[in-house]
Order: C-alpha cells, then sequence, then structure tokens
C-alpha cells in the first residue's frame, strides 16, 4: 500500500491548501477523460483520486495520520469515464467533427476516405437491440403473442411460433435502434427462455409425460384425463396395462419443420392408494399367481 | 440503454437542478428531447460527471469548462474517424 502523501507528493506537514493544490495539479495531468488515449491513466487517476479522499478530509485526513485507519479505505469504486462512451462507435449528439473539416476539403486520396468515412457515418445503420423473454412450456409449444416493455418506455408484441424451443432467438426486422438518414433501422433480437414444467419433456418434436394411474385402471382398462401442454385430453388405458406401458397421443407434440406435428408419449406408473388396505392385503394373500410370478427373473 | 428523467438524472448524480438547467442552457449537456420532456443516457450521465470534475476537482471555471468541452468533443471526432479509418484499412487486408 503507497503511502498516500507520496502519492500526492506532499509533506506530512502540508497544509489543506498544498494538498488540494497538489491533488489538481496531478488530476489535470491523469483525469482519464483528459487523457482518451492513456489507457494507464485511469489506474493512476483512481491511486491520485484515492489518496485524495482521505487527505483532502481533515477529519479523515487526522484519523489517518493518528493510524486509526489505513489506506485501504480509500480506493474510489470503478466508475465508467466519459471517454468510454465518447468514443463509441454508434455516434452521439456531442460528436464533433469540425476538428478536421478542412481535412475533408479538396481532391486527394485521403479527403475522398475521409468523406467517404463521414457518408457512411452520416448513413449508419441503427443498432440491434437485445432482450430476454420467458415464456412457459404450454406457450412454447401452442404458439402466443408476448407483449414486452422496453427500457425506454415503448412496448414490442413479439409473435412466438409454435414449436419454439429453448433459447431460441427471435428477430424483429427494423425494431432496433433507428439508424442515421438512409441506414435504416437495427433489428430486435429477442432470445426466449422456456420455463421447464415439470410434468413434460420434450425431445425433439416428441413431448413425454409419466402419467400416474390407479391399479384398478391399469388391470380394468378404462378412460383417463391426461395433460398435454395445449390443454387436458381423454385417453384409454388398455386393460392388463403396467408400469413402463408407453401409449402414444398422435399430433400432440410440437409442430414439425414442413407440417405436421410430434407425437405425446405417455408412459404409465401403476400408484396405489396410501397406507396399508386390509381388503387388498385379503385379496393379495389369496391370489397364487401373484405370489409364483417374479418380476426380477430376467435380472439373475 | 436505459434513458432517464430530468428527476432520476439529478437524484442519481447529485447535481442541483438549477446547476443541470445551466449546463443544458450552455449546451453542455445535450439530453433527448422527447414530447414527456429530457431523456438522459449513460453518456449524458458521465458527460455531466466529467464537467463536476473538471469544476471541483481540477478547478477549472465555466469558461474553462466551456473551452474544454469544445476541444475534447473535436479530439473525440477525430478519434473516432481514426478508428474508422484503421478499421477501414483492416478490413482491406483482410480481403
Amino acid at each position: 500500500m503507497k503511502d498516500p502523501y507520496d502519492i500526492l507528493g506532499v509533506q506530512k506537514t502540508a497544509s489543506a491548501a498544498d494538498i488540494r493544490s497538489a491533488y489538481r495539479k496531478l488530476a489535470k495531468k491523469l483525469h482519464p477523460d483528459l487523457n482518451p488515449g492513456d489507457k494507464s491513466a485511469e489506474e493512476k487517476f483512481k491511486e491520485v483520486s484515492g489518496a485524495y479522499d482521505l487527505l483532502g478530509d481533515e477529519d479523515k485526513r487526522k484519523r489517518f495520520d493518528n493510524g486509526e485507519i489505513d489506506a485501504s479505505g480509500a480506493e474510489r469504486p470503478p466508475q465508467h469515464f466519459y471517454r468510454e462512451y465518447a468514443s463509441a462507435a454508434q455516434g452521439h449528439p456531442y460528436a464533433d467533427e469540425s476538428g478536421y473539416a478542412d481535412f475533408m476539403e479538396g481532391e486527394d486520396a485521403f479527403a475522398e476516405l475521409l468523406r467517404r468515412a463521414q457518408h457512411a457515418r452520416a448513413n449508419r445503420r441503427g443498432q440491434d437491440m437485445h432482450y430476454r423473454l420467458a415464456i412457459d412450456f404450454g406457450e412454447s409449444i401452442a404458439g402466443a403473442t408476448k407483449r414486452i416493455t422496453l427500457p425506454t418506455g415503448g412496448t414490442l408484441d413479439v409473435k412466438i411460433p409454435p414449436g419454439l424451443v429453448d433459447g431460441q432467438v427471435i428477430r424483429l426486422k427494423g425494431k432496433g435502434e433507428p439508424g442515421a438518414g438512409s441506414g435504416g433501422a437495427g433489428d430486435a433480437l429477442i432470445e426466449v427462455e422456456v420455463t421447464p414444467d415439470r410434468r413434460f419433456a420434450r425431445e425433439g418434436d416428441d413431448i413425454s409425460l409419466d402419467l400416474p394411474v390407479s391399479l384398478t385402471e391399469a388391470v380394468l382398462g378404462g378412460r383417463v384425463r391426461v395433460p398435454t401442454p395445449t390443454g387436458d385430453v381423454t385417453m384409454s388405458v388398455p386393460k392388463g396395462s403396467n408400469t413402463g406401458t408407453v401409449l402414444r397421443l398422435k399430433g400432440k407434440g410440437a409442430p414439425r419443420k414442413g407440417g405436421g406435428r410430434g407425437d405425446q408419449f405417455v408412459k404409465l406408473k401403476i400408484v396405489l392408494p396410501k397406507g396399508p388396505d386390509p381388503e387388498l392385503e385379503a385379496f393379495v394373500e389369496t391370489w397364487a399367481k401373484g405370489k409364483d410370478f417374479d418380476p426380477r427373473e430376467a435380472m439373475r | 440503454m436505459m434513458k432517464m428523467t430530468k428527476q432520476e438524472f439529478l437524484a442519481s448524480s447529485g447535481i442541483h437542478v438549477r446547476t443541470l438547467d445551466l449546463w443544458i442552457e450552455q449546451e453542455w449537456l445535450a439530453p433527448e428531447q422527447t414530447p414527456e420532456g429530457a431523456r438522459f443516457s449513460d453518456i449524458d450521465v458521465a458527460r455531466a460527471r466529467f464537467i463536476r470534475d473538471l469544476r471541483d476537482d481540477i478547478g477549472a471555471n465555466d469558461e474553462g469548462i466551456d473551452v474544454i468541452l469544445h476541444l475534447l468533443d473535436q479530439l473525440h471526432g477525430l478519434r473516432r474517424t481514426l478508428a474508422e479509418l484503421r478499421d477501414d484499412m483492416k478490413s482491406r487486408q483482410g480481403d
């Protein structure tokens, strides 16, 4: 840690006025906005202004001299200096070309080059704007229209195409920043994030779902309601179904490129009622085939 | 890019409203003018901070600030054109 007195180049006995004048002298030389092309200016200026924050404040200086605080608390948080914005490519209201206007006149190649650059600048295409949008799983399959509010206060209607996948980017032509002259506006690029739905998993255009069924429904068959991303449908569970049985709901998946739709695959999972059931126990006790059956035969 | 209203700008910069009006009048700051009033971008915030540094840290008076900004704007204009010419040359070499 450098000594703040050394940084400002003053004696420990320096008066407040001396410290101020030493700081001003250094700030004039080192302020990053007065040195647009010097990358190291920022680091040096930070050091100097940190030292001045400490020694320029009578109370803080006293405490530092008494050893109550050290120079470490004096660091300024990083800031964005004007020069970062002023030299950005997209142009701003403070840009001034008069400093070399004379170079643009004349018939030489350099003047021609400058004129061409000026023309390109005057007709620059607007910046693309990037946004993020979260939609739910159902909307990603069925499609939707969402309205996003822009930081500038305006709104943008985004049409979500059916079958969109997580991370897909929608480009809205001409909805970005306005351009200059004949440059035309940039585009709005919206990255869509699909919030996962615990029930559904998507693989390509197909969707899979684990569906709990009762023992009765599995053994005797029956009609059950099945959720799909676009709403519930009724499906027949065939008699004698089992855990792991996969049924197909044709056309209930995501739309395919070039027409048609994927399918939804429903994987059955038998679930018994909670808690012991004396009636069920009594039946299974007497059910001979159930006792003889070895479901782990294939594992041996 | 987030744009601030005048109230938001005053609150975040700690600049007095009369000072701000003066700076705009002197064309040191040029916020975007919309039907709903002035809108300030990041560059306006950074420029206001720089003007404050010139006044408070460097000790420049109003006349000095006027000259500094005028020259600095030209310097940035030059730097930008220089950068464009460099990029232009780079892309030609790439061909």
